[in-house]
């Protein structure tokens, strides 16, 4: 492990130099540019530095714990300052070192760094490059935040401070409506999730008293005797039972199903997945960043820090699994059907996030994470190609409108060909031989059978349905490839310019608009992503989910004694362990038919007008159900609200008080004829009446 | 008590200031020519800004004079006044850090002032100064007759700062306020005359200690609340709160929301908690369930607003609802969170109202649709705007987003239904606040008048960064403030458990 000076230096520095950009003006963009650059690399090169080291077993330093079973955690807490102290009440800047964050450091750090690499390349014309930079890095500090805390509170800092960087990034060309409105979407479906995990994180402080995530676990992991403030009676802490919304329920399920809410929003789930394709508004070295390789990774890290948690509930974990399978299925076959070349990958995403939720769901952590840290390299390698493609293609995303482009470059083509036999899981069951996918995705396909076998809840249906997507992926990589490196160029590409999406605004550049292949520093960070992509599986496998794993977790992942997921995974029979190869085979076979051999194919399905393509193709509809209740159901309430502000509040209110007096003093006023004979009359009239009264009191006629 | 009576000298110091300002004034009446009048406003202005800065550095003292470890009142002065009414001052931590936030957010307002005010300068600040010794009136005093005299007192200068230096229709918006904040007053006033006849005294320690009988208390309790609720304003007695900010002039926006609403907040936690707990026990769930739809109602409202200020004014109204639920979970987290988010709340609004008013003052219109595409005229407003945009919607970082967190934790442990309820109010503001944000700032400029609109000058960044400054500083290190109040927290529970 690295010493604590460094450690600081790769969490912090990041934000710090995120401070550039705010006086740009007066150091020049390219100060900010290399600063911001360089900080980031260096980060990115001490992480993955203290990555190896942590898995050649060198340095395993910091403080060892063994717990009452003798499960030993290693984890070095770095103090930085006090934040909120009121009472038992404590929550401090920290930054938490076990392998859980430095795995995550690694991904982070070093995806970021390439890409800012990258963008030296991507966004070299733009006029708001410092501007870039600096959301980028202070994307990198927020995340580092998020992953390092040592309570929940830091948690939600890095959790909010990252969806405040994807909305500033996604919203980067402000100028054109599609990006405010992407960035406003992605904002507020982030939100909602984030109402699930505050309220989770109040449940926890409101039954284990605390919000630091040490003793937090610690009472899970040793099941000690917990006093919960409120709504609940002192019990064990895996038994506790609480009052929540007028229900009485296990604490440990209202807590675990509150704060995956959270994690569906950040991590693009099944109803909360709405933001993410629309995400791709924004530059593509930032889908590359925090849209594939790091934030939307944030959900799975948290349900695997959790695992204390998850461990020990039915229902919450039973949801994380149907909620991953669910979003894995579904997200491939919309995946199928899209046209924009980043949407297909932005669903992709969103696919492979499924796949490790319900790796983590059926209790197989540690495959969710190897999945996190190999997607981590495919999928930016994925979508730094097609930034590459698009950058040569002048701001073109449709792949209709591409073909042929192999030729035109070479290098991007042989950077996607590995992303994309990385993505598919190809490999050879048995043997080594395989892209980083293969080792991840079958680890996580094997897991789920094997819950399945130990009837861990859903565990067999997120199996079948990770068989179904990883068929999906397989047609939808090799359709990508296809449309866009191969067969004839498309024709209209060259007259019509209708692209509107990663279009900043500089139609001048590239008059010739022939297709070119990319600068050098936008390859390199390709071609360092290609032997992650190839390699990173093959040396990590191992240390994440084969041998050595308890060495190498050493207790940052938990498992509950009856949790033999890892194990019982390599019983798999044959058929489990071939069946994946076969349906990826399976779905390369169909492209190739349909796209490479029958190229108008495609064309033809979509103009046929099916209703199951229309299905895919507009996303399940997702988009127009929710603007049709929620944000519809929302103005009128608002409307309704503002109108009952003037029209019920105030009359009754202010308004009608003022009315009334109006009226009051209008009706006296007009008593006040000026005529004798009026007052006589009510003079008169008064005397007779309180006269009355008075001799019906004084006893009346007796 | 003995020593040199600091607090009076800081509540009196605007006074007497704005009495000499107005001395001076008349002794020069006699050479009046329109540029005279533009010179001698300024000069009023700085004279202002001298006394109303010369306050600050008193409320400075008086926090350097102010012992943490000590719960109850201090730098306590005591004359005798009336019978057993004395004139009696003293501050705890609740008081002094609502104290603070005024003095630090007057000579804000004053110098806000500076380009937008041009008629009767010298009245304006003649009237923002009295208001100030007013308004700290109202944190210093510790009995509960001066207290109402403040309490009331306040209403007259603001009600001029609207009806004179207002909008369009500023004569109906200074007589909604007045009529709606008086109406709760009279209520209290009842209230004030029944528990010193029957406490035998108006002390604050006395009627602390004097335990009313628990239907006696209800009474009290609601007489009381009429007032706060308006003061806060709860729903559904705030209406008058948008038209009140829309028609006041920047820095009397900045005033309302930044020092007026929290009256309300503190008159909970003065009164309604140590004074009648039973009844606040009682209520609990009245209260809970207002300040939700406080929260929901209005942050819906906000979103459908067109005017900036009226929006803001709005989430104004759903902040403070997060005020409510902090004070009413009876915990130390809730009501320590309440105070913080008085005092954040006062900043953020505070700043946003300025916000507004830059851009008002160059384009004399609120309506939101005259704006957009700002962001490439006003760099600088950008990101000034985004940063409290941020902190209005509660970011992790800013102070906002402690006193929301930590009011929903405390309300969480008393109403898990309030808590969701309030959480869900989170969701709505980042809707209204990004969609402002992205109205105005982002986008074209369609509108052709804001081609040679300017970025902010160095008055309003003097204005504005020092509390942008405040924003970061308490969300990255609150407990500057938690050290400050736990005292007063604690203590007000205590009373009401009955200790």
């Amino acid at each position: 492990m690295l010493s604590d000076a460094l450690i600081m230096f790769i969490v912090l520095a990041p934000g710090f130099v995120a401070l550039t950009g705010l006086v740009h003006k007066w150091i020049g963009d390219r100060i900010v540019m290399t600063a911001t650059t360089g900080v980031v690399l260096a980060a990115g090169a001490l992480s993955l530095a203290q990555l190896f080291m942590y898995a050649a077993g060198v340095g395993h330093a910091g403080e060892q714990a063994s717990t009452e079973h003798g499960e030993i955690l290693t984890q070095h807490i770095i103090p930085l300052m006090p934040w909120i102290h009121i009472g038992e009440f404590n929550a401090n800047w920290a930054i938490r070192v076990d392998t859980l964050s430095i795995v995550m450091m690694a991904v982070v750090t070093g995806v970021s760094g390439l890409v800012h690499l990258y963008s030296w390349g991507y966004m070299s014309e733009d006029p708001h490059r410092s501007r870039f930079f600096a959301y980028l890095s202070l994307f990198t500090f927020s995340m580092l935040m998020l992953v390092t805390a040592d309570n929940f509170i830091q948690l939600f800092f890095g959790w909010e401070g990252v969806g405040l960087a994807s909305y500033l990034l996604i919203g980067f060309w402000y100028q054109n409506k599609a990006p405010n409105d992407a960035a406003i979407k992605a904002f507020v479906t982030n939100r909602i999730g984030d109402f699930g995990l505050a309220l989770g994180i109040m449940a926890v402080f409101c039954i284990f008293r605390t919000v630091e995530f040490g003793p937090f676990m610690a009472a899970l992991r040793e099941n000690t005797l917990v006093t919960p403030i409120a709504f609940a009676e002192a019990a064990p802490a895996r038994e506790v039972t609480m009052d929540f919304l007028g229900h009485h329920l296990p604490a440990l399920e209202v807590i675990g199903v509150l704060l995956f809410i959270g994690a569906m929003g950040k991590s693009a789930q099944f109803f909360l997945h709405v933001w993410l394709p629309d995400a791709m508004e924004g530059p593509t070295p930032v889908s590359a960043l925090i849209h594939a390789a790091t934030m939307v990774t944030a959900g799975v890290y948290l349900v695997c820090l959790l695992s204390p948690l998850y461990e020990y509930t039915i229902y919450a974990a039973g949801m994380v699994t149907v909620v991953g399978a669910v979003t894995a299925l579904y997200a491939a076959t919309v995946g199928m059907a899209q046209n924009d070349i980043k949407r297909v990958i932005a669903y992709s995403t969103c696919s492979q996030l499924g796949y490790m939720f319900f790796a983590a769901g059926v209790g197989a952590y540690e495959a969710a994470m190897f999945h996190l840290f190999t997607h981590a390299f495919f999928k930016a390698l994925l979508f730094l190609g097609a930034g590459s493609v698009i950058h040569g293609m002048h701001h073109e995303q449709d792949m209709r409108r591409m073909g042929g482009l192999a030729k035109f470059m070479p290098l991007t083509y042989v950077a996607m060909l590995i992303g994309t036999i990385a993505i598919i899981g190809l490999g050879i069951p048995h043997t080594q031989i395989g892209f980083s996918g293969f080792f991840s995705k079958d680890a996580i396909l094997e897991s789920a059978f094997a819950g399945g076998v130990e009837h861990v809840s859903f565990g067999q249906m997120a199996f079948w349905f990770g068989i179904i997507a990883a068929f999906l992926t397989s047609f939808y990589s090799w359709r990508l490839i296809y449309m866009t490196f191969h067969g004839p160029m498309a024709s209209d590409a060259h007259d019509d310019h209708a692209h509107a999406h990663d279009d900043h605004g500089h139609d001048a550049h590239g008059h010739d608009h022939t297709p070119h292949e990319s600068p050098w520093v936008m390859l390199v960070p390709l071609g360092l992503l290609s032997l992650g992509a190839m390699f990173a599986g093959l040396y990590f496998h191992t240390y994440f989910v084969d041998h050595e794993n308890e060495a190498f977790w050493a207790g940052a992942i938990y498992r509950a004694a009856d949790n033999h997921i890892l194990h019982a995974r390599h019983e798999a029979p044959e058929w489990v362990i071939y069946l994946p190869l076969i349906v990826t085979l399976g779905g390369f076979v169909l492209a190739t038919l349909t796209y490479y051999f029958n190229r108008g194919f495609g064309r033809k399905i979509a103009d046929s007008g099916g209703p199951l393509h229309a299905l895919f193709y507009n996303k399940w509809y997702f988009d127009e159900i929710y603007n049709a209740t929620l944000v519809r159901g929302a103005a009128l309430l608002g409307n309704l609200f503002w109108k009952a502000d003037k029209k019920v509040i105030d009359a009754i209110g202010a308004d009608g008080l003022a009315e009334v007096s109006q009226v009051t003093a209008r009706r006296l006023s007009a008593m006040h004829t000026g005529r004798l004979y009026h007052y006589a009359f009510v003079i008169i009239g008064a005397a007779l009446v309180f006269g009355g009264i008075l001799w019906m009191r004084a006893g009346g006629v007796n | 008590m003995g020593g040199f009576p600091i607090l009076s000298a800081l509540t009196f110091m605007p006074l007497v200031g704005a009495l000499l300002i107005m001395f001076v004034r008349a002794a020069t009446t006699g050479s009046r020519s329109a540029d005279a009048a533009a010179t001698s406003g300024r000069t009023a202005l700085l004279a202002g800004l001298v006394i109303s800065g010369a306050t600050f550095l008193a409320s400075l003292a008086a926090f350097s004079a102010f012992d943490y470890g000590n719960p109850g009142y201090q730098l306590v002065e005591q004359y005798p006044w009336y019978k057993t009414i004395s004139y009696k001052m003293g501050v705890d931590g609740l008081s002094l850090s609502l104290i603070l936030l005024t003095t630090f957010l007057t000579p804000i307002c004053l110098l806000a002032s500076w380009n937008s005010i041009h008629t009767r300068v010298t009245e304006y600040v003649v009237a923002f100064l009295v208001l100030e010794t007013f308004m700290l009136g109202v944190f210093t005093s510790m009995d509960l007759v001066l207290f109402y005299i403040f309490f009331e007192a306040g209403l007259i200068p603001m009600f001029l700062i609207i009806g004179i230096w207002g909008g369009k229709d500023k004569i109906y918006a200074a007589f909604k306020f007045f009529l709606y904040t008086l109406l709760g007053s009279l209520l209290m006033l009842v209230a004030v005359v029944y528990m010193y006849v029957a406490a035998g005294s108006s002390d604050f320690e006395v009627l602390e200690k004097f335990r009313f009988a628990p239907e006696v208390q209800t009474w009290l309790w609601l007489a009381f609340v009429a007032s706060f609720a308006v003061k806060l304003p709860m729903w559904p007695v705030h209406t008058w709160l948008p038209d009140a900010h829309v028609q006041a002039p920047t820095a009397g926006s900045v005033v309302l929301a930044g020092v007026l609403l929290k009256m309300g907040g503190y008159g909970f936690l003065r009164f309604s908690l140590p004074m009648f707990p039973d009844a606040s026990h009682l209520f609990q769930p009245f209260m809970f369930a207002l300040a939700v739809a406080a929260i929901i109602y209005t942050s819906l409202v906000a979103w459908r607003q067109t005017d900036m200020k009226k929006l803001i004014a709005y989430s104004s109204v759903a902040h403070m609802g997060f005020v409510t639920l902090g004070v009413f979970s009876f915990n130390e987290i809730g009501v320590q969170g309440a105070i913080f988010q008085m005092l954040s709340h006062g900043i953020i609004s505070g700043a946003l109202f300025l916000i507004v008013g830059v851009v008002y003052d160059r384009m004399h219109t609120r309506e939101i649709s005259a704006y957009g595409g700002l962001v490439h005229r006003m760099p600088i407003y950008a990101s000034l705007f985004m940063l409290f945009t941020m902190a209005n919607v509660g970011l992790p970082g800013t102070s906002g987003f402690i006193g929301e967190i930590l009011t929903m934790i405390g309300g969480f442990q008393a109403s898990t239904w309030a808590a969701a309820g309030a959480a869900l109010g989170v969701i709505f503001s980042a809707v209204y606040m990004l969609t402002l944000y992205r109205r105005t700032v982002f986008g074209q400029i369609t509108n052709p008048a804001l081609n040679d609109i300017k970025d902010m000058n160095w008055i309003e960044l003097v204005c504005i960064v020092p509390l942008a400054l405040l924003t970061l500083l308490f969300g990255v290190a609150p407990n500057l403030i938690f050290n400050m109040t736990e005292g007063s927290a604690l203590r007000i529970l205590s009373m009401m458990a009955g200790g």
